[in-house]
Formats: C-alpha cells, structure tokens, sequence
C-alpha cells in the first residue's frame, strides 16, 4: 500500500506543480546561477596565482555537480511544516490512517521530477562553457558510490528540515531558525567555498557535521578526492545522521502530537 | 456497548494576552502572563451506534474542541473518551479507518487538481479495492448530484459544490462515525437542504453515526433527534430537541386578531395576569402563556367574541437558543 501511496502522493504533486511551471523555470536559473558565480569566483583567486589545493578543473567540475545535486536533494518543507503546525493544516493528513510525512516526501519528490528537465539543459550550456575544463570521472564506481551517497544526502537535508520544522510544535515562529540554517547549512555543505579549502585545523570538525552529508561528500566521491578509508567512513556517517535524526523526528512527534493545538475549524 | 462513550473529558490550552501595537509586543517578548482557557471542561455523555447528534453552543463553548477530542486530533488534558473501543489520541490506523472527519473550513481536496485525484489518494490510504471504490465513487456523486464535476478543478468549483465533494471523500471508506464541523457554513440555502438530504440517507442507509455542530438551528431541528448543549465547556442539556424547547421555553406564544376593539378589562381578565407583549393596535394582541393554562386562555380569549383569528404556536427554536446563550456569551478566543 505505502508504495502506491507514495506513487499517488507524488504523481499529484507533479500535476499540482506544472499548474506553476513558470515560476520553477525562475527557481532553476537561480540553482545554476549562483554556482557559477561562485565558480567565476574562485577561478579568478587561482588566476592570481593564489595556491590552491583545486586546481581550474576540479573547480569547473565540482561546481557544475553541485548545482545538480544541490537540487536533488533539496528541500524546503521546514517553512511549510511549521506553518501547518501553527495554522492546523497538518489536521486533516492526521485524521488519516497513513504516516503524515508521505505527503511532505511526495511533494519533495515530485517537485523535483517537475525541475529536473528544466536544469539540465541550463546546465548543459554552463557544461558547454566550461567544456574544456569540465573531467567527469570516467570510473564507474566512483558513479555507483554516488548513487548510492546522494540519496541519503537527500534524506539526510530532508529529516533536519523536518526536525527543524517540528520545532513549531513548541516555538511561536521557526522562520529565524530556518533561515539561520539556510546560510549556516549552507556554508557547511560547501556550497559557498569546497570544504578541502578550509584549513586543516577544523577538518575534524568539518567531517563530523551533518551538512557535509548533504552536499558536499557525495561531490567528493565523484571528484576523486578521497582514499578508500575515507569514503567508507563517509558513508557510515551517513547512515548514521540518516538513522540518528529518525529518531529525533519521530521522539519531537511524539511529543508534538501531545502538544498539537489543532487550530482552525 | 455504546459507540462512543465519554467520561469527565477535559482539554484546557494555554495562550497569553499581548497588548495592542509594537509596545505591547515587546512588552510580550519580555514578559508573558501564561492564561488558561478551559475549552471543555469535564464532559461526560455515551452515544449509540446509529444516532444522529448535534451539539448546539456559541461559539468558543467548546464544540469543535469535543470534536477534535473523540476524532483524535486533539491530545485530552483530563478524562476518557471512548469511540468504537478505541482511544482517540492514540490514532491507531484501525480507528482512523473507522471514522471521518469533515470540517466545513479545512479542506481535505487538492486545490489546483479534480477532486477525483483526491478520490484516488484516498483509496490508496484506505487501501479500497478498485471495484468497491468506482461503486461508492458512483453511488455518492449520484446521491451528491455531482457526476459531472468530479474531473473539474476544485478551485473552479462552488462553495457548496466543494463541499459536497468533501463531504463525498469523507464517506468513500464507509465510515462508522461521521464528525461533522459546521458542514453548511456559508452555504446557500438550496445547498444546505441538499446536503442535509444527503446526511440524512446516509444515516438511515447505512447506520453511520453522526455528530455535528451547526450554526444554524435548521441543521439541528432536520436532523438531530437528540442535542447536546455546550456552553464555558460544560455539558449544559443533553436530550430530545422537544424537551430542551420545553425546558427552556416553558410558554407557547398566543396571538389573537379581533374583528373589533375588544375591552381593556376584559382582556386582562381574559389573560389572568398574564402579560400583553404587544398590541400593535387595539385589534391585535400577542401573548405568551404557560403550556399548562395555553387551552384555558385561548378558550377566554374566544368566548370574548368577534375574535378573527387565533394561533397557538411554539417559539422558535432559534430565539429559544438565542435566549439560552445570549446572556452567556464571552470573549475568549475562538478554538
């Protein structure tokens, strides 16, 4: 059943979303605008001879994955969530004998099928650009790591949404916290500056956070940075982040749900 | 066994008071007085499969809050409820199956797609086999009238139209209970009739329980054999329509139309003491008298002669239950 459920979910939010596909074409030229810029960015500091530990080609090729992947694992449901909590709109998915967050994983999923065919051919032309500095890596395991890693940082990007959201069970107004983890998160992820450019001193604490596991590691795997070692420590953080924040959402629902008000008739 | 059985239920909610403009929300930020508001406030009362009951109340008397108790919305600060063997709060998936809930300003159809989308995402939660879905889908929007708008944009539908729609989501798994929050809101009055048609059918075919609140005493009067009166959270009458109009209007109101001005003093004895409301002019008088003494003054009121015309009638409901609330009513914030 859950599975015909979760079709049913999504293929409704893929017709929800394509009565508003004018505004998702706007929301797709933003993903691949601002890696490029960033991209342009760094590619002027290393023209400055400035050492860098990415050369011109790690960086074309780490920024033009990142505006995919940033995508595909994005989510934007804290705001949502919060405000059916405040609002009573969880009420009626509550009265319903199916786990509520399906509806929060359809929507995600088939706002993402919508998106999809609208990114690629613009970063096809950014690739076209960069075409003689862009090397994807021909290995494919590396590619077989990668799906199996950006899965989970999709879900991993999706619980502390969820987490931060239910947080409105309690709070007044979670948007200050969102926002705070949009531009932290962010920064964590390594969507601003790569993380192998930070100074070794953090590292530890660099590889430790969960930010990393939404973005940033499954980039790693397919730009080659990392030892054998390195990539299977990686993925354990992984599904531990992915396990270790279930239960933190399911422990908050189980005491938000006490705390529901059900506002609203 | 009762279908639904409720001991001393409770639910209080906390909130606090800011005062008006930025001032006072800083004054909030830095200092709030956490207040109470006691919704419902110890209930008790049993329900047997097959009733229709409506619960009458003003509003913030704590209807729509017993609703969300027995449908599991809302976690009980105090009591017992038992619907169908279950514990609401617990929402077990077996109750949910057992129970819907329709709230006349929360809805549960997709906005930008046909309510049949919806229909289909339904039959997945409750698992309906195909068959079995097309023959309720079928026979609903024949009883709903609305075959030829189950493929239309619900945001181009009418208001009544849409709720009849939600009112068909809500029945396709063939609940046991139907909680039912003000179901004929903002409907016009052809629409409302429909679909107190509809709720009555459903009813006597298919022995769904139904319990709702209504603003409107012609929901209650048409379907309710049975009220349950809610007031500052407390169970206030729980009975036959009939025997709240008795107790609460103990009198029927008589009005007399005269061919010719009859005597002052005549009429007073005619009344026996019983007041004249109003005399719009010495021909047409109107009264109201105690049940018991209604044969003996309408028998005075005719034996003065040249009576044109004589109703005994009984107050409308409406003006009862305006009578009971209207000097109740509070401000406390609407749940």
């Amino acid at each position: 059943m859950k599975l015909r459920y979760l079709w049913q979910m999504t293929s409704m939010n893929v017709m929800s979303t394509l009565e508003y596909r004018g505004a998702f074409f706007i929301f797709m030229l933003n993903t691949v605008i601002t890696p490029v810029i960033s991209l342009l960015v760094w590619l002027a500091v290393s023209e400055q001879g400035v050492p860098l530990p990415y050369n011109r080609s790690q960086f074309v090729t780490y920024y033009l994955l990142l505006s995919v992947l940033s995508m595909l694992t994005g989510t934007w449901l804290a705001t949502f969530l919060a405000e059916d909590i405040r609002r009573g709109g969880l009420s009626p998915w509550l009265l319903r004998p199916a786990p509520f967050i399906v509806h929060y994983i359809g929507n995600n999923i088939g706002e993402k099928v919508v998106k999809l065919p609208l990114l690629l051919p613009l970063v096809g032309l950014a690739a076209l650009a960069f075409r003689r500095d862009l090397h994807l890596p021909s290995d494919p395991r590396a590619w077989a790591l990668f799906a199996l890693s950006a899965p989970l940082a999709a879900a991993i990007a999706f619980l502390i949404d969820v987490i931060i959201g239910s947080l409105a069970f309690w709070l007044q107004d979670v948007e200050g916290l969102v926002r705070v983890k949009v531009l932290v998160g962010s920064f964590l992820a390594g969507r601003f500056v790569p993380l192998a450019l930070f100074p070794p001193a953090v590292m530890p604490f660099l590889e430790a956070q969960p930010f990393r596991y939404t973005l940033s590691f499954p980039l790693e795997l397919l730009t080659g940075q990392l030892s054998a070692q390195a990539t299977v420590r990686g993925l354990l953080w992984q599904i531990g982040y992915c396990v270790g924040l279930w239960l933190c959402y399911r422990l908050l629902w189980h005491f938000g749900l006490k705390a529901y008000q059900a506002p609203g008739s | 066994m009762s279908a639904i059985t409720v001991v001393d239920l409770a639910k209080t909610y906390r909130y606090h008071h800011k005062e008006p403009g930025f001032k006072g929300s800083l004054q909030s930020l830095l200092r709030r007085e956490m207040l109470e508001t006691h919704a419902v406030d110890g209930i008790s009362f049993a329900i047997e499969a097959g009733e229709v009951v409506g619960f009458l109340g003003p509003n913030g008397a704590g209807k729509t809050t017993t609703l969300k108790l027995l449908s599991g919305l809302l976690y009980p600060s105090r009591g017992k409820a038992s619907v169908l063997g279950h514990t609401p709060y617990r929402r077990e998936a077996e109750y949910l199956r057992r129970i819907a809930l329709v709230m006349g300003q929360r809805a549960m159809l997709w906005w930008d797609l046909p309510a049949m989308e919806t229909f289909l995402l339904h039959k997945e939660i409750y698992d309906l086999p195909p068959a079995e879905f097309r023959r309720s889908v079928d026979e609903l929007a024949q009883m709903l009238e609305v075959e030829h708008l189950l493929r239309v944009q619900v945001r181009k539908l009418s208001l009544g139209e849409r709720m009849k729609m939600e009112l068909l989501l809500a029945l396709l798994h063939r609940p046991q209970i139907l909680f039912l929050d003000e179901p004929t809101i903002g409907l016009d009055v052809v629409s409302q009739q429909r679909v107190r048609e509809f709720l009555r059918r459903v009813n006597r075919e298919r022995g769904t329980t139904i319990l709702l609140t209504s603003h409107y005493m012609d929901d209650i009067q048409e379907l309710c054999p049975r009220v349950l009166v809610i007031d500052h959270g407390q169970l206030r009458f729980d009975g036959a329509l009939e025997a709240l109009v008795k107790q609460a209007a103990p009198y029927k109101r008589v009005s007399a139309v005269f061919a010719q001005p009859a005597p002052r003093r005549a009429l007073e004895a005619a009344l026996a003491g019983i007041p004249i409301e109003e005399v719009e002019d010495s021909l047409h008088i109107r009264t109201s008298v105690p049940r018991a003494q209604v044969a003996d003054v309408a028998a005075r009121l005719l034996s003065l002669g040249a009576v044109a015309d004589l109703s005994i009638e009984e107050v409308p409901v409406e003006e009862i239950v305006r009578g009971i609330f209207g000097a109740s009513q509070r401000q406390e914030p609407a749940r």
